[in-house]
């Protein structure tokens, strides 16, 4: 594909209908950073950026850095009469495990960190293959994949909780922010950005483009 | 716009769910992205209906058996979600109170309530309101993920305070019925479709 191939992304899609009062739209006319709403419904359609791709190899890439550090160093500490205690983050989902709540154990540590990590790779993976403009068999599924997990992710509200859990003991005793806390506050910033940047309609319209024979 | 914008099934096209592709309804598998394609989400109303119901009655016990359990000088204390937040309020947390009661009371009952409504008014709501309804659903659609914040808050305490004898806290068991009553309410919203309020529209228009 040519470079005069890859300005005419946009102009290649089609029409589209509102997913939520299904008015069919004709989105070809969409030039860089203008987004789409339906006229009837009001709903968000889509948005056309040319640097698209490059903005979501940049969030997931550093996402995917901060979400290591996040669960190799101590997340808090907790300070009382003396006495200490300790927690990662792997550990507000494996200690739900001790307590002999396995099942829970498993959504929670889906929810903050194996979903969206997977997310994230699978979001990367895709961006560059995108960006190589080169076909892979894995892109349709793994783009399936990608939609369908992303309403599993909790890391904005697993944030906000921990900050509710702050002030909720943070008059019993001393709480210490450990590097882990300020990685996964960055990691949120940067999930929402990605999630946020990333278009369900262009990136399957350039799937579609790069599946053409 | 000289030509008035059109619905897709009114010529004869389905979107797909996944990637949003518009095809003929003849087609049964998207060719984008290899999702099953269905006109409207495949039995819209009686799947959001069980999820609610299963949501409904996982409240329940979610509310009566104890979401957390404080151990102070081997003494356990077990606390209910309603109970954390008058213990919140005597300690003059009235901010954080709220916050709670706002994401384990509030939220969950409301969010309940108006996919209830949002089912009935498929069949029987005022049709002009169809755009208020898309609005309010897809606010409810937003903040489903956020009732987690409960099961959240007790996972990190149940990790972070553990001073051996002197204090522990562990979670009760309310907290997997409150994960199932998120789960089962964001499986609700996601059946639901939105479409179903505006076709009702259509119908009376023709």
């Amino acid at each position: 594909m040519d470079q005069t191939d890859v300005g005419k992304v946009s102009r290649l899609a089609e029409r589209l209908a509102c997913h939520s009062c299904d008015l069919v739209f004709d989105i070809s006319v969409l030039d860089d950073g203008e987004s789409a709403s339906c006229t009837r419904c009001g709903e968000f359609l889509t948005r056309y950026r040319a640097d698209e791709l490059e903005r979501v190899i940049a969030y997931s890439s550093a996402a995917l850095i901060l979400l290591g550090l996040a669960c190799s160093y101590p997340f808090m500490s907790f300070k009382s009469s003396g006495l200490e205690s300790t927690m990662t983050l792997p550990q507000t989902a494996l200690n739900l495990w001790h307590y002999g709540l396995p099942g829970e154990a498993l959504l929670v540590g889906a929810f903050i960190v194996l979903i969206p990590g997977l997310v994230m790779l699978l979001m990367l993976m895709l961006a560059i293959a995108l960006v190589l403009e080169k076909h892979y068999r894995w892109l349709r599924p793994v783009g399936r994949l990608l939609f369908t997990l992303q309403s599993w992710c909790m890391v904005d509200v697993y944030f906000v909780g921990v900050l509710v859990s702050l002030v909720k003991i943070g008059h019993m005793a001393t709480v210490i922010m450990g590097l882990s806390f300020w990685a996964y506050a960055v990691f949120s910033l940067l999930f929402v950005l990605a999630i946020s940047v990333l278009d369900r309609v262009q990136c399957w319209h350039r799937i579609e483009v790069l599946s053409r024979p | 716009m000289s030509d008035k914008p059109k619905t897709a099934a009114s010529q004869g096209l389905a979107s797909c769910h996944l990637c949003l592709k518009l095809v003929s309804v003849d087609v049964h598998v998207c060719p984008r992205c290899g999702s099953a394609i269905h006109l409207r989400k495949s039995n819209s109303l009686e799947r959001t209906l069980a999820f609610l119901v299963t949501a409904s009655i996982l409240y329940i016990p979610a509310n009566l058996l104890p979401i957390m359990i404080t151990d102070q000088l081997g003494q356990p204390t077990e606390s209910t979600i309603i109970g954390g937040v008058v213990l919140l309020i005597d300690m003059g947390s009235m901010p954080i109170a709220a916050v709670i009661f706002f994401a384990s009371v509030m939220i969950p009952v409301s969010k309940l309530a108006m996919m209830y409504y949002l089912c009935w008014s498929v069949r029987h709501g005022p049709p002009e309101t169809a755009r208020q309804r898309t609005v309010f659903y897809r606010i409810t659609e937003f903040i489903g993920k956020w009732s987690m914040i409960d099961v959240f808050v007790v996972a990190i305490l149940v990790a972070l305070v553990n001073l051996n004898n002197l204090l522990v806290i562990r979670p009760g068991t309310a907290t997997v019925a409150f994960a199932g009553v998120v789960i089962a309410s964001i499986l609700a919203a996601e059946s639901f479709d939105p479409r179903l309020m505006w076709d009702q529209q259509e119908d009376n228009n023709e």
